[in-house]
């Protein structure tokens, strides 16, 4: 299976001097497409620090993140347009307050394909809401949303233009416990379906058998490595 | 998809409410520059519809609008002798104020040369010109008189025959066309007990001398209502206006400027006198307003950008988190802040067309008011948005990931 990305090296302190921190310390994965994996990790592990250098958010001061096979960011340096790469290529769902308020369900979907080039946004959008089960609410504003609508609402926004990573940051932090799951089988649905690579951070124990691998995190180094089970084969 | 429309959807009662205050803002700015051309032009009818190629003038003074001016009535037979002139007719220019049905009538009286000048270039809203010397008048609509009524001047009875629209002196007085002759009887008018104490002190300084003594008959004669003392001379005029044959104007000039007694103004001349003079003052007092205004209205719509941006900050970092192209995030922005403008210039323009016939004063909205309005509507509000501009750029898109 082909990588989405990958992270060498990668290395990030946060200030200077005694009060420095040390975010990212030498990290170093690999996410294949079709996989769903999921970051674990006490609070102030680097979890979020990783998936911002992973999604050209905040770069790493050093290290190298390949996309696609191709070096885009060297020792905190972007090789290629990020925000384009973001725009065509990257998905992300986060904790809450994901969607743009002033747009509808529909809108936030429609923009998302309009920004990656895509042509048919309005139906696409539709077919996505549709697929991700709240179709019928696709007039809403985000605030008229339940959390779990929300949710579903970013995700099908992050699936806009068929991205070959989705980036997911707690994603089910304000969801109970049985719509949390759901969103994570989603997640594993879409990467299946869909063969993108999927890389969400959780701190939800009771749904990992959702996931591929597991990657925990702790001072901001990668101390475990789970492959839960042999990654599926390609879904196209 | 346009994100600035769709975003003023969320809050358009309040995005139009803004633009509502703007208008009203920007409508006084407008209203200031037309109350100033309004008064120009109101107050360069009183030159420019007299015709005349050459102002006499008493020496020296900038009359007779701008200061007295009081010029013997001979130079007018001495004007009409120079070689070129065509005709020479009198002028005369004075401001009274009257009550009339328990108001106060503030009145501009024009002396028209009579028989020359009937008011032949008056322009006219109704009614006609003058047809005698005497009784007569052609007064401005704001003054509120119609056709037909009767005016009481200093004794007489003085019927509108003619009405103008919007000559009035740069102080917003409403003008009235008499005869030279009538303007002088006005003028020249005085109180009955005016005339009792003058009569008094004529009898009283006769008696001091040795001709009253001698003579008391004439004491009879001083005392008699229907008695004038016989005139020394003709009373002054306030001006004469001088027209001539085109080619030799210039040549007319050069003669009459050596005389001794007289300033000789051309047309344009004596309409910046009057404007000079006068309304100077104004167009400076109005142009330091229109400036505060403007800034103003550009610090407030500077203000309403930025935190109509600010509010806007974590739904402006998802979409750059997405990799909205920047151009589309500082589109939104500026779009907002150009139907701002052409919302605001539309109310301006809505309270123009319905409140300015309203003013005390006349707003002239000319074609460079119509035209420079909008243009500088939109112009400041694409500087104001500079502040949100930058904030656009600023705003860092992890901003989003913090939820
Ligand atoms: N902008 C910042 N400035 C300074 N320090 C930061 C900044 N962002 C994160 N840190 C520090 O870097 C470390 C890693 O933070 P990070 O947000 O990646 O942790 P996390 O694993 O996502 O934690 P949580 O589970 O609480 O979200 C923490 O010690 C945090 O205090
Ligand atoms: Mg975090």
């Amino acid at each position: 299976m082909e990588d989405a990305v990958r992270a060498l090296d990668l290395t990030k302190t946060y200030g200077t001097g005694p009060s420095a921190v040390k975010a990212l310390d030498h990290v170093t994965l690999t996410i294949a497409r079709g996989t769903v994996a999921a970051l674990l990790g006490p609070s102030g592990s680097g979890k979020s620090t990783l998936i911002k250098a992973l999604g050209f958010v905040s770069p790493a001061d050093t290290g190298e993140v390949f996309f696609g096979g191709r070096l885009v960011v060297k020792d905190g340096v972007p090789l290629a347009d990020l925000a384009a790469l973001r725009r065509r290529h990257l998905g992300f769902v986060f904790q809450k307050a994901n969607l743009t308020s002033f747009l509808t369900a529909r809108e936030n979907v429609e923009i998302a394909c309009e920004f990656g080039g895509k042509s048919d946004g309005r139906k696409r959008a539709r077919e996505l809401l549709e697929y991700l089960d709240v179709a019928g609410r696709e007039r809403s504003y985000p605030e008229m949303l339940s959390g779990g609508e929300q949710q579903r609402v970013a995700i099908a926004r992050a699936l806009a233009n068929e991205p070959s990573l989705i980036l997911a940051d707690e994603p089910t932090a304000a969801l109970d416990s049985v719509r949390s799951r759901s969103v994570m089988e989603l997640f594993r649905k879409v990467a299946h379906d869909r063969g993108a690579a999927v890389l969400v951070v959780t701190h939800d124990h009771r749904a990992l058998d959702v996931f591929d691998v597991l990657y925990e995190m702790e001072d901001g180094q990668i101390r475990a490595h789970q492959q839960e089970r042999p990654a599926p084969p390609a879904a196209r | 998809m346009n994100l600035a429309l769709r975003d003023v959807r969320r809050h358009v009662a309040r995005f139009v409410g803004t633009a509502a205050g703007l208008g009203l803002l920007l409508s006084v700015v407008v209203a200031m520059q037309g109350i100033y051309a309004g008064m120009v032009d109101d107050a360069t009818i009183l030159t420019r519809a007299m015709r005349a190629d050459l102002w006499l003038v008493q020496r020296d003074t900038r009359g007779p609008f701008a200061e007295g001016s009081r010029l013997d009535p001979s130079v007018e037979a001495r004007a009409s002798a120079v070689p070129g002139v065509r005709t020479a007719r009198p002028y005369t220019y004075q401001l009274i104020q009257r009550e009339q049905r328990g108001a106060v009538m503030r009145i501009a009286l024009v002396g028209l040369g009579w028989p020359d000048d009937p008011g032949r270039s008056l322009p006219l809203v109704r009614g006609r010109r003058l047809q005698q010397p005497h009784g007569e008048m052609i007064v401005d609509a704001s003054l509120g008189l119609g056709i037909g009524e009767s005016l009481a001047l200093g004794g007489e009875q003085y019927r509108v025959v003619g009405l103008t629209k919007n000559a009035l002196t740069s102080g917003g007085d409403s003008v009235a066309f008499v005869s030279v002759a009538d303007a002088e009887l006005i003028a020249f008018d005085q109180p009955a007990e005016a005339a009792v104490l003058e009569r008094q002190r004529v009898v009283a300084r006769l008696r001091g001398t040795d001709l009253g003594r001698g003579q008391p008959t004439l004491e009879d004669l001083v005392t008699d209502a229907r008695w004038r003392a016989p005139a020394l001379a003709s009373p002054p005029v306030a001006a004469v206006l001088v027209e001539a044959d085109p080619h030799r104007i210039a040549e007319v000039r050069e003669v009459m400027r050596s005389w001794g007694d007289v300033s000789v103004y051309s047309q344009d001349e004596e309409e910046a006198l009057l404007l000079g003079g006068v309304v100077q003052r104004a167009r400076m007092q109005i142009g330091l307003f229109t400036v505060i205004l403007t800034l103003t209205a550009a610090v407030i719509i500077m203000m309403v950008m930025y935190n109509l941006t600010l509010e806007k900050t974590h739904d402006l970092a998802v979409l750059k988190l997405m990799g909205a192209p920047r151009t589309r995030l500082l589109g939104l922005i500026l779009q907002q802040a150009w139907l701002l403008g052409a919302l605001a210039y539309a109310v301006a323009f809505a309270m123009g067309e319905l409140a300015f016939p309203m003013f005390p004063r006349r707003v002239l909205i000319t074609e460079t008011i119509s035209l420079v309005a909008p243009v500088a509507t939109m112009g400041i509000v694409t500087l104001a948005s500079i502040l949100g501009l930058t904030h656009v750029m600023r705003i860092d898109p992890s901003v989003a990931l913090e939820g």
